[in-house]
């Protein structure tokens, strides 16, 4: 199903931020509708869990080992391939607008306008630092309670200087049953699972059906 | 949009964007230009300027409709073409002239900067906090075994890593891993920049070895052309491990226990007291109460290293775990020689279960290194296992030998106990060479010399 006509209309004019054009198919025979829709999506988590290196490494396909405190907020963006839409000739193809944020001491009205219309996110943890994955529920309950419909997908980072141990695991479980999540181990460093959690996490978020 | 409203936000230096009910930019001012974009100029849609405001629609039109008062977002992060982060505050209101909104934006990277910078150095110290803390939880693993005994030793430095202040004292015969214990002891109760200093007491003369804890005053002797900073000095803020404590002569014993109790150093030929830090773990495998009975260590200075006392466990007692370490140290050895010998054979691990290892880890890990060396094979078998024991009884028997009364003939005697290595050995010259301490080259000459074949 696409989403319809009306959500493009003058009183809600881009609740969907939809751009849709005409495109040849690759069987050059016969035009089919490509649609662009732009999706927000969240990276949550402590400090130094590697929110930074995950973007960095899933856009720019770079990484750094060196520490840079994020301030704020930094806005990526990335295509994602089309994808069929089930029963209609028409493809999607996903923009998403990668929302790097800074750890926040404190929930206020700054990270909930940050937070405020996304439709997923992926909540990191420190495989190296077991209690990074503690902190995670309560930002992780901050941003459902914001986008109740929002998809989510749980990573524990940096499996390259470790793989889960009992305290992470345990961790990890309980993080995807509460929150009905997907969960991946990644390295931001080597690459691994990285483009994986983000095909997930659009599978996850539906779009556009 | 008011004139004076202009005015303000421009003396103020701040930029704006007039946009419509349908989020298309229709004015920008002249300040807005600076701002690094896509693109932002009016005609162009908002949402396309300003990928921040994706999602944030419902919120928007919220505020057109002056139902919302406005909507921010802090130090929002773009990029400027030279690659130099720069940092913006941004606020849409309503504007009441077009039914339209405003977008105001105000840079703020140099407070962004300043933010970064306090940020950055808070969260480094809580990383390095942690990462000593999982460094020392790696070190304690170091300390290879599930023995009651090991067990035992870990809960121990599991609970000094709490008092990171308290002296220690450890225990033990020689090879058994004082020095190890006292690394896991510094760094799981330490900062990862506190100094570890160490010294093996018993290791240098005297004189040198007061100036190497106390340091030296330039001019202290004639050849003092420089001072020289002394080891507790250096230890400031973290720990010394005084190896061999047991080897520190009567009056230096005096002198550091003076410095212990004042924590305060004076380097020689200065008057001038420093204050030193230090948390002191110190080490010896004499009985050090036997050695204060007989006057040679002083009982004040001994009681004031017994605060903590830890004793290690001789390798002969950890049953199992021996063949734990035995394990490790052929993964170790693997490494270091490049070899692939995975296993000790059923006869080997019983020679290394029952010997008594007097030189406990230490000669475990020279034994094995040993077989290592020679080994061929992906396992070590027993007669590879050359221990110190055997070696002195075979010494013992050497000395045994005497010439007889009418002479002998010492070439006869060589071939003789070549031949009687070589079957030892089962025929293999390299592990005869080893029996004989020889080279295999040197072996193989001297089998031609006596033409074994
Ligand atoms: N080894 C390794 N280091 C990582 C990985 N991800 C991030 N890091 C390092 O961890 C530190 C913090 O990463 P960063 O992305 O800035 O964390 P953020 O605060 O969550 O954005 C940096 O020094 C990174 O180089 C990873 O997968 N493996
Ligand atoms: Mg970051």
């Amino acid at each position: 199903m696409i989403p319809k006509a009306k959500s493009i209309g003058k009183s809600h004019p881009v609740a969907l931020s939809i751009c849709s054009f005409l495109q040849i198919s690759q069987s050059g025979a016969m035009f089919c509708f490509m649609i662009a829709i732009k999706k927000k999506i969240c990276l949550l988590g402590t400090f130094a869990v590697g929110k930074t290196s995950t973007v960095e490494r899933f856009v720019y396909s770079r990484f750094n080992e060196r520490y840079l405190t994020t301030i704020g907020v930094r806005v990526s963006q990335k295509l994602m391939p089309p994808m069929a839409v089930p029963g209609n000739s028409a493809k999607v193809q996903v923009n998403l607008l990668i929302w790097d944020i800074a750890a926040m001491d404190r929930f206020d009205a700054v990270v909930e306008n940050y937070y405020r219309g996304a439709a997923g996110a992926i909540a990191l943890g420190d495989l190296t630092r077991p209690d990074s994955f503690g902190q995670l529920a309560e930002i992780c309950s901050r941003f459902r309670s914001i986008n109740p419909e929002a998809a989510l997908v749980i990573v524990g980072n940096k499996s390259d200087l470790q793989p889960p141990n009992a305290d992470t695991a345990v961790e990890i479980d309980q993080l995807a049953q509460q929150f009905g999540a997907p969960a991946f181990t990644t390295s931001a460093k080597s690459g691994e699972n990285v483009d994986a959690v983000f095909s997930r996490l659009v599978r996850e978020m539906g779009a556009p059906v | 949009m008011n004139p004076l409203l202009k005015q303000i936000l421009a003396a103020r230096r701040i930029a704006h964007w007039q946009f419509d009910a349908d989020l298309n930019i229709v004015a920008r001012d002249r300040l807005a230009k600076t701002m690094p974009s896509l693109g932002n100029e009016p005609g162009g849609s908002l949402l396309a300027a300003f990928p921040e405001l994706v999602g944030s629609e419902d919120a928007l039109m919220a505020v057109i409709r002056g139902e919302r008062k406005d909507l921010r977002l802090e130090y929002v992060n773009r990029n400027a073409t030279d690659g130099d982060p720069s940092y913006w505050h941004l606020m849409v209101l309503a504007d009441r002239a077009t039914d339209g909104g405003i977008l105001l934006a105000e840079e703020v990277s140099k407070l962004a900067r300043l933010q970064q910078a306090y940020n950055q150095q808070r969260y480094e110290h809580v990383l390095l906090r942690q990462h000593a803390a999982l460094r020392g939880r790696f070190l304690m693993d170091s300390i290879l075994g599930d023995s009651p005994a090991i067990c035992d030793l870990r809960d121990k430095i599991k609970t000094l890593s709490k008092v990171p202040t308290a002296t220690v004292l450890l225990l033990g015969e020689s090879g058994t891993g004082k020095n190890l214990t006292a690394r896991v002891i510094h760094h799981s109760a330490m900062p990862p920049d506190a100094p570890l200093v160490e010294i093996n007491c018993g290791a240098l003369p005297d004189n040198l070895i007061e100036a190497e804890l106390f340091g030296v005053e330039k001019g202290a002797f004639t050849h003092a052309t420089a001072s020289r900073v002394g080891l507790l000095e250096e230890a400031a803020g973290g720990s010394i491990f005084l190896d061999e404590i047991g080897e520190l002569p009567l009056n230096l014993q005096a002198k550091l226990l003076s410095a212990l109790e004042s924590k305060t150093i004076r380097r020689l030929g200065s008057n001038r007291a420093i204050r030193v830090n230090v948390r002191i773990i110190a080490a010896t495998n004499r009985d050090l109460q036997a050695e204060v009975a007989a006057q040679r260590f002083r009982e004040d200075l001994f009681y004031r290293l017994n605060v903590v006392s830890l004793t290690m466990p001789p390798l002969r007692t950890l049953g199992e775990d021996i063949l734990t370490i035995a394990h490790h140290l052929l993964a170790v050895f693997n490494m270091e020689f490049k070899k692939k010998v995975d296993a000790f054979t059923a006869a080997a691990e019983e020679k290394l279960r029952h010997y008594h290892w007097p030189g406990n880890v230490r000669e475990l890990s020279n034994c094995i290194e040993r077989a290592m060396i020679f080994a061929q094979g992906t396992a070590i078998d027993a007669p590879e296992l050359i221990l110190s024991e055997g070696i002195r009884v075979a010494a013992e028997s050497v000395n045994d030998w005497s010439v007889p009364a009418d002479g002998i003939d010492l070439d006869t005697v060589e071939r003789q106990l070549i031949l009687s290595a070589l079957e030892r050995a089962g025929r293999n010259k390299s592990k005869a060479a080893r029996l004989l301490g020889l080279s295999r080259d040197t072996l193989r000459y001297r089998l031609e010399k006596y033409n074994i074949t």
